[in-house]
């Protein structure tokens, strides 16, 4: 007798393979009762559409920008390939899809819109954004309290909303002028130069800012788990003591904490 | 059925259950909010609606919150809850514990449950009789078990376990299904009635789905409503489905049909007056045409209460 655990393997590798003959869809058949109207892969088939449609569904709703770009039927054939290959690991449908951006830039029926990948990675980090945790701006009160035997251990972490974003091509212009009640010119220069973008939720606002080129590497850094003394040593930011307030005070350091120094290099 | 003399080797959960049954009662010592039981005719809360709502405060009995909307460590959704919890009661429905499935219980998912559940006081919490995910990979969309011993035996664990670990008695509510298996010991209903007595939960029943189920496998609604533990019901669903070339499509985007409303004259004759919700996913319309709907259901609670 098939154990609950291997029917629902049968189920879900049915749903997720294409075709109306594949072997999967063959296997689960021989469990499945017809109906009166229906053979029994038609029954399934009624899962896999439903289930396809909601995960290309979650992805168009999460994407707007990309769906506009591509078209609607574009849209959702590439969703559907990505849905087949790619699992939900949670059961919030908001957490599907942070893998979207790199499987465009390596699906070879979209390589000549060569910036589609960078949007889509700028629209899951805007609804990341969207919906993080409310949180607190930094302490200074705290900041200022840390002795100054200890400041090279300060870790700073970026805003729980914040993702950085570079990119070879003009996204957030891209982004800008895809908006529904955008009402100005449509016009984009591709050659207008690339973008590095922070995207965050500064309580009920969302932003998109661009760092300048200091204020970039100290946020990349940061975002890469370096702390203040790994940052000064290596002189990865010039003119650290002015760059460092100036982020603070844009909104773009979410808090820090004193790293230990034994376990870190 | 067959093979139910041979099951009693479930003793380890029911001993679990009977352990911590005290804690079952829901009882709230110390509540943020107005303490009012569930009665009438509710609807579904909608994000759509919260403005709204907060604003005029429709006189609407209660609202049944989607739980994992609210799962979120602040922003506006629990905002906006929590403002409609001042004024109403609330229920907590949920589509991801993902209790007939063979993978272990995601106590990550339980936990910000029953963080949501401490902060809401909720009026009871439910879940499907259905699967969302098998090694860890999730469909999000409610897949039908075949009703056999095994998973009657695996489904009641699990609802043992969840229901103390939440600290509260589970509605567990009927799916709307496209697909039945070969091989099973019980129908539906039997394993909803087995369910009860072995996890001592609750029911949660959709009379639209099990329209949208009965026409779709051919059984009768009515002989399916009259073999549940008619006290055990707690909430009814209604909702509206849509007709495809040969079976029945549970979009929860429309009004409830008129069979619908037939079938739930009926259960509400059989069952009382079991709290009602309106439930609309798709398509959310004006808040009025769901306070319509909900007014006809009240009007069936009404009458129906009047002539007994």
């Amino acid at each position: 007798m098939t154990s609950l655990r291997d029917m629902q393997r049968m189920i879900r590798d049915a749903v997720f393979e294409t075709g109306a003959n594949g072997p999967a869809l063959a296997a689960i058949s021989e469990h499945i009762r017809a109906g009166d109207d229906l053979a029994p892969a038609e029954h399934l088939l009624i899962y896999r559409r439903a289930i396809l449609g909601t995960l290309v569904r979650a992805l168009g709703a999460i994407h707007p920008v990309c769906k506009r770009l591509v078209g609607d039927d574009f849209f959702d054939a590439m969703s559907r390939v990505y849905a087949r290959q790619t699992p939900s690991e949670s059961p919030d449908l908001g957490d599907y899809g942070a893998s979207f951006g790199d499987f465009i830039a390596a699906f070879e029926p979209a390589a000549e819109l060569v910036y589609l990948a960078d949007v889509a990675r700028l629209e899951w980090r805007w609804h990341r954004a969207f919906h993080a945790p409310d949180e607190e701006a930094v302490d200074i009160a705290a900041l200022a309290g840390v002795a100054e035997k200890d400041r090279d251990r300060i870790a700073f972490r970026l805003p729980v909303s914040a993702g950085l974003l570079e990119s070879d091509y003009p996204v957030q212009r891209i982004w800008q002028v895809n908006q529904d009640d955008w009402t100005g010119d449509q016009s984009v220069d591709l050659d207008a130069g690339g973008a590095r973008l922070i995207v965050w939720r500064q309580d009920h606002e969302m932003r998109i800012d661009e760092p300048d080129n200091a204020a970039w590497l100290l946020l990349e850094a940061i975002e890469a788990g370096q702390t203040l003394g790994e940052i000064g040593n290596r002189a990865i930011v010039q003119d650290l003591d002015t760059v460092l307030p100036r982020c603070v005070q844009q909104g773009w350091i979410g808090g820090f904490e004193l790293a230990d120094g034994r376990n870190r290099r | 059925m067959h093979g139910h003399q041979t099951t009693l080797n479930f003793t380890l959960p029911s001993k679990v259950n009977t352990l911590k049954k005290e804690n079952r009662n829901n009882a709230t010592v110390m509540s943020r909010f107005p303490i009012h039981p569930v009665t009438g005719a509710g609807i579904g809360l909608r994000s759509r609606h919260y403005r709204e709502i907060i604003d005029t405060r429709p006189a609407v009995p209660w609202f049944e919150a989607l739980s994992e909307n609210y799962f979120g460590a602040g922003g506006l959704p629990i905002y906006h809850l929590e403002r409609v919890r001042e004024h109403y009661p609330v229920t907590l429905h949920g589509v991801g514990m993902s209790l007939g499935s063979a993978d272990p219980l995601n106590f990550d998912y339980l936990a910000r449950l029953r963080k949501l559940a401490e902060r809401i006081e909720p009026a009871h919490v439910s879940d499907h009789l259905a699967w969302i995910s098998i090694d860890g990979r999730h469909v999000h969309d409610l897949l039908p078990l075949p009703y056999t011993e095994e998973a009657l035996i695996h489904f009641a664990g699990r609802v043992c376990r969840v229901q103390d670990y939440l600290g509260r008695r589970l509605l567990i509510e009927n799916p709307s299904s496209y697909m039945c298996f070969e091989n099973v010991d019980m129908a539906e209903w039997e394993f909803l009635r087995e369910l009860v007595d072995r996890a001592d939960c609750d029911l949660l029943f959709d009379v639209n789905n099990v329209y949208v189920s009965g026409r779709n496998h051919g059984f009768d609604p009515v002989e399916y409503l009259h073999a549940l533990p008619a006290g055990r019901v707690r909430e009814i669903h209604l909702a509206g489905y849509e007709e495809q070339d040969n079976y029945l499509f549970d979009t929860h985007g429309y009004r409830v049909h008129p069979p619908v409303w037939a079938l739930y004259e009926e259960t509400i004759r059989h069952l009382g007056p079991v709290p009602t919700l309106i439930e609309w996913d798709n398509d959310i319309p004006e808040l009025e045409i769901l306070v319509d709907e909900a007014n006809k259901a009240q009007k069936v609670l009404t009458d129906v209460e009047a002539a007994a």
